[in-house]
């Protein structure tokens, strides 16, 4: 498992993995990129669902992406669509909703439909990276 | 605006019972103040009438005589007044003087008190449904906050520091903007408090307060403002009169998107508000209905049925009409007409 991990390379840099983060806001996608790039990170940004799948479906990122970090309130393709989407398509990639809006049943829902986990913002860095670390565990059994 | 069926009204006595009487007959649209008199020209009744453009009359005979006067409303409490118009009003006219005034005055008071509870009820179930707007808009600029905190703890490079607590600064002034905003919206609107209002700048501060009670992904928008755009009225009546006209264009819109415009117009000493959306659509055998109170279509929980029914009380209370246009799947245009309150535009130039 390590050694598929150590043969990834961005930039010349060892990198922990890839996350995709999927938020309207360009200030919240700065600082989730900032606090997982210090952690090692190589973060992608998109800033709908739409542009989010784009993403995932272009070049190497059908393989390579590990994670997704999913804002729910967006334009285009909304983060439930979104998500509805890449459950279906890319059942392999760990989803982590980060919303700005608490909503219990909406967190129940995405539970049971498979997502990691469901955080709301503000969120401190450590819990952040903590959830992105756990996405990456069962990321890494998905590729077994 | 005037039609025949104005019930026209004089006013006899200006002092304080008059004025009260002046504001309040002023807002009901089927009544014109055909005049006003009183003995003493500094009378607060005589300086209220000529702020709201109503003739003061010098001369008694003429004003209950020539004017079609229906009804001459005696506040004057002197005898020889009643004894006087009792010999001389024209025989059409009706007579309404001493504790019958006073009644009348004090039940049209209650009413406009029931009113403006009925008003802030709405409003207030409205704000309700802005909990997700706000989380999202003040849970934003925190998560910034947060993340650029955590980063300063641990940054040493002097630039980045200054820069970063910069941005943090920023966040903070937008997040309490957002609480600026809501507690300038959610207030009591203050009574008989008629004064110049911009339409243009009150469109501009419903656009932002709506964007809390639904979301605008996916919208697109459209302003057209005339300068100049002036009318007579309660400015924060007016305000939660566009964020409901605003809110349901969205609402309308829901899902699907579309292109919202609001537009001002100024023509012929008058002032057309217009609020159009591409959304549902109101059901022509339904059209009639929307302004009737707990009329609404929204499902339970999330419309009073009373947005409207105030809109339209509001309009009327500024002497302004309220038409719409609407057709299935291709939208509603909504247009609030009042009169110019500044023909030159000269105080209004947003």
């Amino acid at each position: 498992m390590s050694d598929f991990k150590s043969g990834f390379f961005v930039g010349g840099e060892a990198c922990n993995g890839r996350v995709l983060v999927v938020d309207d806001e360009p200030d919240i996608r700065k600082v989730v990129k900032m606090t997982l790039q210090k952690a090692g990170y190589d973060v992608l940004e998109a800033e709908n669902g739409e542009k989010a799948i784009e993403t995932i479906n272009s070049g190497e990122n059908r393989l390579m992406l590990d994670v997704m970090i999913c804002d729910i309130r967006m334009p285009k393709v909304n983060g439930v669509e979104a998500i509805a989407y890449f459950r279906s398509n890319y059942p392999h990639v760990p989803l982590i909703v980060l919303t700005g809006f608490p909503d219990t049943d909406m967190a129940t829902s995405f539970l049971r439909q498979g997502v990691v986990d469901y955080l709301v913002k503000p969120v401190e860095g450590e819990k952040l990276r903590s959830a992105v670390a756990r996405a990456m565990e069962q990321r890494e059994l998905a590729r077994l | 605006m005037e039609s025949s069926d104005h019930t026209k009204v004089a006013i006899l006595g200006a002092g304080h019972g008059g004025r009260a009487l002046l504001d309040l007959l002023h807002q009901i649209p089927s009544i014109k103040i055909v005049g006003i008199a009183d003995r003493d020209p500094e009378a607060p009744g005589l300086q209220r009438a000529r702020e709201l453009r109503i003739p003061v009359a010098t001369d008694v005979p003429d004003l209950i005589s020539n004017h079609g006067v229906s009804l001459i409303m005696d506040v004057t409490g002197d005898p020889a007044m009643e004894t006087y118009l009792h010999a001389h009003k024209p025989p059409t006219a009706d007579i309404l003087s001493g504790s019958a005034s006073r009644l009348l005055w004090e039940l049209i008071q209650h009413e406009s008190k029931l009113e403006a509870e009925l008003l802030q009820a709405e409003k207030l179930a409205g704000i309700g449904s802005f909990a997700a707007g706000i989380a999202h808009d003040i849970n934003n600029p925190l998560q910034l906050i947060l993340g650029l905190a955590e980063s300063l703890a641990e940054e040493r490079n002097l630039s980045a520091v200054h820069e970063q607590a910069r941005d943090i600064i920023e966040a903070v002034k937008r997040t309490s903007a957002i609480c600026r905003d809501l507690t300038r919206y959610s207030r009591r609107a203050s009574p008989h408090e008629d004064v110049l209002v911009c339409v243009n700048g009150k469109l501009d501060e419903a656009l932002k307060i709506a964007r809390y009670a639904s979301s605008f992904h996916d919208i697109e928008m459209i302003k057209r403002y005339q300068p100049g755009a002036a009318v007579k009225g309660n400015p924060d009546e007016l305000l939660h009169v566009l964020v409901n006209l605003i809110t349901n264009a969205v609402h309308a819109m829901e899902h699907v998107g579309g292109t919202l415009t609001v537009e001002t117009h100024v023509l012929d000493g008058l002032v057309d508000v217009r609020i159009s959306d591409t959304g549902c659509g109101i059901a022509q055998d339904k059209i009639h209905e929307i302004f009737e109170p707990f009329f609404t279509t929204k499902a339970p929980g999330k419309g009073t049925g009373l947005g409207l029914y105030n809109v339209k009380t509001i309009v009327n209370k500024m002497h302004g009409t309220i038409a719409v246009a609407s057709e299935i799947d291709k939208g509603s245009t909504f247009t609030l007409t009042f009169p110019n309150a500044e023909p030159t535009g000269q105080g209004c130039l947003s």
